[in-house]
């Protein structure tokens, strides 16, 4: 994987190799199931859809009513975004370029945060740092949550350098 | 002449703060990383990158941080945006 600038102005260049390239659309398409498919009371949702106003139950119904489905729609059409942009057909191996104005790019990213919170509450990470019990059953899924986390900040190292 | 005008603004401001005192607070969340919630909050409320990264790093050192107040509309406005960001948010009545 390579994330850099584009030569003619802002936004961020990213390119995949076609394996990298299918896993991403591959989660991208998980991402989208659970967001359309999830239970109502499936933690990741919980993670996604956070409850804002803990203390107040009926508040809380009143808000997820207005806010819930634009915040669906807004994160399966990110989610829908980066799987079309990564999506190789079987068997062909050549490198994916995507080249992302700013805008499009925290597609990317608001999708990068929704896809680690799920694998996040899939794996069990409560704290930084800390080991999941069961590692060998959530290798695949923890070493998903890091690659996201690489491809996320490496993107942002590219919108947004600090000056040091 | 431009100190009164300040002055009155500052005024007006710390009133409406009192009458409407809500709160927009962002808890802490082992997920996400600490640039990504810096440049959120620089890219969404327009806080300069010390006031953001000062934010930031009172989410991720005390657990949360209130990141704006005003009036109860504006203040869930503020949450939905930032679940669509998604970072963990809650409204709450200021304690007065």
């Amino acid at each position: 994987m390579i994330v850099a600038g584009r030569s003619g102005g802002e936004g961020v260049r990213i390119v995949l190799e076609a394996e990298e390239a299918m896993l991403l659309s591959e989660l991208a398409d998980q991402v989208d199931s659970v967001l359309l498919l999830g239970e109502a009371d499936d933690p990741a949702l919980g993670r996604l859809l956070p409850n804002a106003y803990p203390d107040d139950a009926s508040s809380s119904r009143e808000f997820a009513r207005y806010t819930r489905d634009s915040l669906v729609d807004g994160k399966r059409q990110a989610a829908q975004r980066v799987r079309d942009a990564t999506a190789v057909e079987d068997g062909d191996d050549t490198v994916v370029q995507i080249e992302l104005e700013q805008s499009e790019a925290w597609g990317w990213l608001t999708f990068l945060t929704d896809l680690r919170l799920i694998l996040a509450e899939r794996v069990g990470i409560i704290e930084e740092g800390e080991d999941a019990a069961d590692e060998t059953r959530d290798d695949y899924l923890r070493a998903a949550y890091e690659w996201a986390g690489f491809v996320q900040g490496s993107m942002l190292e590219v919108l947004d350098p600090t000056d040091s | 002449m431009s100190a009164t005008l300040e002055q009155h603004d500052t005024e007006t401001t710390t009133s409406v703060v009192a009458e409407e005192p809500w709160r927009t607070i962002v808890w802490d969340d082992p997920v996400n990383l600490m640039t990504y919630v810096s440049y959120v909050f620089r890219t969404y409320f327009g806080y300069p990158r010390e006031e953001a990264e000062r934010l930031m790093l009172r989410v991720h050192n005390e657990g949360r941080a209130v990141v704006a107040t005003g009036n109860r509309e504006a203040m869930e406005r503020h949450v939905q945006a930032m679940h669509g960001y998604g970072l963990q948010a809650t409204v709450s009545r200021a304690e007065s």
